[in-house]
């Protein structure tokens, strides 16, 4: 599974770096690092959103630094049927 | 081929001077690159306005066209008169250095210049002429330099370099050039070896002193155009002639923003490579693009570009600003290539208005790239190295 994050200045001031600390973390305490590949991408034009834009195989999601675990947990998880 | 001068130089106050005696002037005509080094008998405020007198003076008269021996005629007439010493008097060396590698030089009391090729000292005494001079004895040399050439004027308070201290006689020319020959092998860029030596000067000083030191690097580099790609532009229509542009443009490829990058990668049908590196907590990572030579974020990155340019600027230059300009940041790599690797640098800006950068919500920092282009372009032209705008 790949995850986007956008990295562009406006997701950056709403928390990007934090997000992608969090899930890195997320995905080591599971041991899902072979199945979920983490990668950035500069502005995906969704900036109008309050949270960061992360990218599911092509769906995008608003994430902020808080609802970071609780994304992680309905919809990473259950896309891989955990 | 015709070179570029990176000009560069650094000083350090007698200790308990407020003042510095030794004034550098840099100036660029057409064709040319002229620069004087001044130093003021004795310290502090006496001898600040003494060398700002000469090096103002020389450097105005040679920039619109006089003689040297014209200005050094001046300089006897108009300084003021010493009232301990009853002598009114500067020493200086004049440079000026030509696109086409010529250097037209006048010593005058100051040490001799220092001319280092390829790691050695180029001994100058045969193309140097005694010559008399509105008066004075000064030296005249002629030779010429090519790209990777180093040419350092260096005031006594450097060759004097801890005398009576850590040295019994200072550090002498032979040393000092000896020095700054291997150095220039480690450090390349003229901001960088200035630096260095006049750092070296203090540590010989212990920290305080014994006279204003100053060090004058200019250095011959092939020119090297930077291209700078920076928001979308206003009509879609043009991204294609924008990025046609920007990549036909010679020398080296700099984009800055995201949706810049992303429609570079359209256009060009290449692929970007992000990384979640963060090297800098506050600034987004950089990217990648085959063919582009640095790809970044764009308002935070470039902010922050201009302040690390502005401290340039402000003479805030010691080590501790080079490791910051060594970071690993997108910023940093900028200002680094601006500063060093650059000789023109060319702008290609996109007016376009990022709809998502009008959300009051956010800091009014993403609403100024092109406050921020104009500020950097200022920057970049008061560096000494000429700027081209263009606006899509």
């Amino acid at each position: 599974m790949e995850v986007t994050i956008c990295i562009g200045s406006s997701c950056h001031l709403k928390g990007s770096r934090e997000v992608i600390a969090i899930l890195q973390r997320l995905i080591a305490l599971n041991r899902l690092e072979n199945r979920i590949e983490l990668k950035g991408s500069f502005c995906m034009g969704e900036c109008m959103n309050n949270g960061v834009c992360v990218c599911i195989d092509g769906e995008r999601f608003s994430v902020t630094p808080l609802g970071t675990e609780e994304f992680f947990k309905t919809e990473i998880m259950k896309r891989l049927g955990k | 081929m015709k070179i570029h001068i990176d000009a560069a130089y650094k000083s350090i106050n007698k200790n308990n001077e407020e003042l510095c005696g030794d004034k550098v002037q840099i100036l660029r005509t057409e064709n040319s690159t002229i620069a004087v080094l001044a130093d003021g008998l004795g310290s502090g405020v006496k001898a600040n306005i003494l060398s700002t007198l000469t090096s103002t003076i020389i450097a105005t008269m040679l920039q619109g066209g006089s003689s040297v021996a014209e200005a050094v005629e001046t300089i006897a007439a108009t300084l003021p008169v010493c009232s301990v010493r009853k002598l009114a008097y500067s020493t200086f060396t004049v440079a000026q250095v030509f696109d086409d590698g010529r250097v037209d030089l006048v010593e005058f009391d100051n040490p001799e210049c220092i001319f280092i090729r390829g790691g050695e000292v180029v001994d100058l005494s045969d193309s140097t002429e005694l010559k008399e001079c509105g008066g004075k004895n000064v030296k005249e040399i002629h030779f010429t330099m090519m790209s990777g050439d180093v040419l350092a004027l260096v005031s006594d308070g450097v060759i004097y370099a801890g005398i009576g201290q850590a040295l019994n006689f200072g550090w002498n020319w032979d040393n000092v050039s000896a020095w700054l020959a291997k150095t220039t092998q480690k450090e390349s860029s003229a901001p960088r070896l200035a630096v260095s030596l006049i750092e070296a000067v203090n540590d010989l000083y212990m920290g305080k002193p014994g006279d204003d030191s100053t060090c004058l690097v200019l250095k011959a580099t092939p020119r090297c155009q930077v291209n700078m790609l920076a928001g979308p532009p206003v009509d879609k229509a043009d991204d294609g002639r924008m990025v046609h542009d920007f990549m036909t443009s010679p020398g080296k490829k700099l984009i800055c923003g995201g949706t810049s990058a992303n429609i570079v990668a359209r256009v060009l049908n290449r692929k970007i490579e992000t990384t979640l590196n963060y090297s800098d907590p506050t600034l987004p990572p950089t990217g990648r693009i085959q063919g582009i030579d640095l790809v970044t974020e764009g308002v935070l990155t470039l902010s922050r570009t201009v302040e690390i340019l502005r401290d340039y600027l402000n003479k805030e230059t010691d080590s501790f600003y080079f490791r910051r300009l060594d970071e690993d940041n997108g910023a940093a790599k900028i200002a680094k290539l601006i500063l060093e690797n650059c000789t023109s640098l060319r702008i290609f800006a996109g007016r376009a208005i990022n709809p998502a950068h009008q959300n009051p919500g956010l800091p009014a920092d993403l609403s100024i790239k092109m406050q921020l282009l104009d500020q950097l372009a200022s920057l970049v032209e008061a560096l000494g190295k000429p700027v081209e705008k263009t606006y899509y």
